[in-house]
């Protein structure tokens, strides 16, 4: 019985290579730069963060990352749920053809639907001769290079991963809850902010931390759709490592982005855990 | 027959999907207090039609009643129909006490009365101590009186019972039907339940609507859909019967004499001559090699091809002329019979049943 029960579970070892891969691609690079970022001419030292946090203009930077990371997460989340719902609701060719509308544009390099973004958030662009056209501006102003602009390029790339995990949440809600909730004397607005919403969090959970932390480390949109006046931690590190040659600023504001997206993702999971009975 | 004591009344209820026509203009009501079966082969239109009494969906035509007021248009949420779903839809987020107390806490109870009103009927169901786990691990039948529960808790007017068993096994079945049946009385609630299990149905109604196609074929006393089925589809439905069919001779004094493969048969009924007609006898009055038997009996000859030994009673099974099958119902395993012998099979002429054909689609 003892021998057994501490024997490693076989299936938990199809789990292997994942972790092998993730080893060696990802977590054995990152500890020699999270080292590098704490090494100095004697020794390790931690002058690198010190330094780092005490320039203001670091302290915009961050600012900066975080808030784009989440606009975009906020409006991915309030086109992405809607449209999951309409997804695991519709059914047989129509349900076909929308998945096929979602995932197909993910084919479409970024860097291509970058510059179909330029095009779009020019001055005489389809957006803001739109805003004339609806009055809410008087003249054509320029989209692009704004903040806006990056969250509404960003928010186009990043969509899928948004939908996706919504969609496979609802798909496996039994639809009949809804309908109990309603004979209980349940109103439209009760169900969906005591079935409909919790049942789905999982799903937002996993589309928001995953737009997040792609958001938070976007690099070649920024490049394009804003430039170099604006300044993530990711535009950062590449022009730590590209063009400053400075190893160390990158592999710190690297390490500074990874813990925030840790930090933020596992706070947020912990906030909307499962409170009733699982 | 919208009586004035009615509680629940659906008049003309129409359905369709598409080309599918799945209610055609249903008339249907409730008495107070009453038990009601919705029987029926599957696809037939019964949770069609417990939707529409639900709220949960629009008939295309027709209207529904509930307690004296119209309530065609009402949404669900302000119905007050309590329905019990055949997965039993319980809030999987939610605790046993917590997906029993969902109604009362969506319709603004003081908290005092739902705590109290919730441990009532979680002892009602037996699942007091389970009052504080989650749904997801209880077993079919735990979950089943959850669903039941939740039903109850908000006093809903009338209840809707869609297939409450057919998620169980067999032996459980039949223990949870007497057990529900006990709730439901003590709570003195009007229920529908909706099932294609007759012996469900004779069980546990008051009444019986047997609906085929979209329509309601009978809608009577156990008793009576067992005893006067009043269409070849309930006769075939409820209960096994012999069906013979033939062409009528003569038809005089309430008794038609019908010429078939088998013979002369007489039986109740009134008939045109010559039109067809199928003579149908239940399997409890069929006798054996009977010495004397009754006058006015019917007598055909038939060879047994199968025993079917069922501990209390025994079903013998016979083929008689024109490949008809007869299955005869005996209390006592006969003694001097063996498959492929011949025997002499008389039943009353009153016992039989007479049909005209099934209507067609
Ligand atoms: N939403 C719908 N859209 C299209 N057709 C439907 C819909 N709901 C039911 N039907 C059709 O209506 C018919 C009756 O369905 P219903 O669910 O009322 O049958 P039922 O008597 O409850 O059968 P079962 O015993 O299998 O549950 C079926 O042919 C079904 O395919
Ligand atoms: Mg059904």
């Amino acid at each position: 019985m003892n021998a057994s029960s501490s024997r490693v579970d076989p299936v938990a070892l199809l789990a292997a290579p994942a972790i092998l891969y993730m080893l060696v691609v990802f977590a054995l690079p990152m500890s020699v730069l999270v080292i590098r970022s704490f090494s100095g001419s004697s020794g390790p030292t931690i002058e690198a963060y010190t330094s780092f946090l005490g320039d203001a203009f670091n302290w915009r930077v961050i600012g900066n990352t975080l808030r784009i990371a989440f606009f975009t997460s906020l409006v991915c989340l309030l086109i992405g749920y809607p449209t999951a719902v309409a997804l695991a609701r519709s059914k047989g060719a129509v349900q076909a053809l929308l998945l096929v509308a979602i995932i197909l544009p993910l084919s479409v390099g970024v860097v291509v639907k970058t510059f179909a973004w330029q095009i779009v958030l020019r001055r005489d662009g389809i957006v803001a001769a739109f805003l004339v056209a609806t009055g809410v501006w008087d003249e054509p102003q320029l989209l692009l290079f704004t903040e806006t602009g990056l969250v509404l390029g960003a928010a186009n790339v990043f969509l899928p991963f948004m939908i996706l995990p919504i969609y496979s949440v609802l798909k496996l809600i039994n639809p009949n809850l809804q309908d109990a909730a309603a004979t209980l004397g349940a109103s439209p607005a009760q169900r969906f902010f005591r079935i409909a919403l919790p049942l789905a969090t999982p799903g937002l959970f996993s589309g928001t931390s995953i737009v997040f932390s792609l958001a938070a480390s976007m690099y070649v949109i920024p490049s394009l759709l804003i430039g170099d006046r604006f300044q993530t931690l990711a535009t950062l590190t590449g022009r730590a490592f590209l063009l400053m040659r400075d190893e160390r600023l990158g592999s710190t504001t690297a390490t500074v982005l990874l813990v925030l997206s840790i930090l933020i993702v596992t706070v947020s999971a912990w906030a909307v855990r499962p409170k009733g009975g699982r | 027959m919208a009586s004035t004591h009615a509680l629940l009344d659906v008049s003309g209820a129409e359905k369709t999907f598409g080309a599918n026509r799945v209610l055609g203009g249903i008339d249907f009501s409730v008495a107070r207090g009453e038990f009601v079966s919705l029987l029926g082969p599957s696809g037939c239109g019964k949770t069609t039609l417990l939707r529409i009494v639900a709220g949960l969906m629009a008939a295309d035509r027709g209207s529904v009643r509930l307690d004296g007021a119209e309530i065609t248009n009402v949404p669900t949420h302000k119905r007050n129909v309590g329905v019990v779903f055949q997965n039993y839809a319980l809030f999987p987020h939610l605790t046993v006490a917590e997906n029993v107390a969902f109604g009362l806490r969506v319709q603004k109870f003081a908290p005092e009365q739902i705590g109290k009103t919730v441990e009532r009927f979680l002892d009602l169901v037996h699942l007091g101590e389970k009052a504080s786990q989650p749904v997801r691990g209880l077993s079919g039948g735990q979950q089943q009186r959850v669903a039941v529960a939740r039903a109850l808790a908000v006093a809903p007017k009338l209840l809707l019972l869609d297939e409450p068993f057919s998620a169980l096994d067999r032996k459980l079945r039949e223990g949870m039907q007497i057990d529900l049946k006990r709730i439901l009385r003590e709570v003195g609630i009007t229920t529908v339940l909706v099932t294609h299990d007759q012996e469900e149905a004779l069980v546990m109604s008051d009444r019986i609507a047997v609906m085929n196609r979209g329509e309601i074929e009978q809608f009577a006393a156990p008793a009576d859909v067992y005893l006067r089925p009043q269409s070849l589809f309930v006769l075939g439905f409820v209960g096994h019967a012999a069906r013979i069919e033939g062409h009528v001779l003569t038809s005089q004094n309430g008794l038609v004499e019908v010429e078939t493969p088998l013979g002369l048969l007489k039986a109740p009924g009134n008939f045109v001559s010559g039109s067809t007609v199928t003579v149908a006898v239940r399997p409890e009055y069929i006798r054996v090699n009977d010495a004397s038997p009754e006058p006015d009996s019917n007598m055909i000859q038939a060879t047994l091809t199968e025993i079917v030994f069922q501990g209390s009673k025994s079903h013998l099974h016979f083929i008689g002329n024109g490949d008809t099958p007869i299955l005869v119902e005996a209390s006592q395993l006969p003694r001097d019979l063996r498959p492929g012998a011949t025997a002499t099979l008389t039943w009353r002429f009153g016992d039989g049943l007479s049909f005209p054909p099934e209507r067609s689609a």
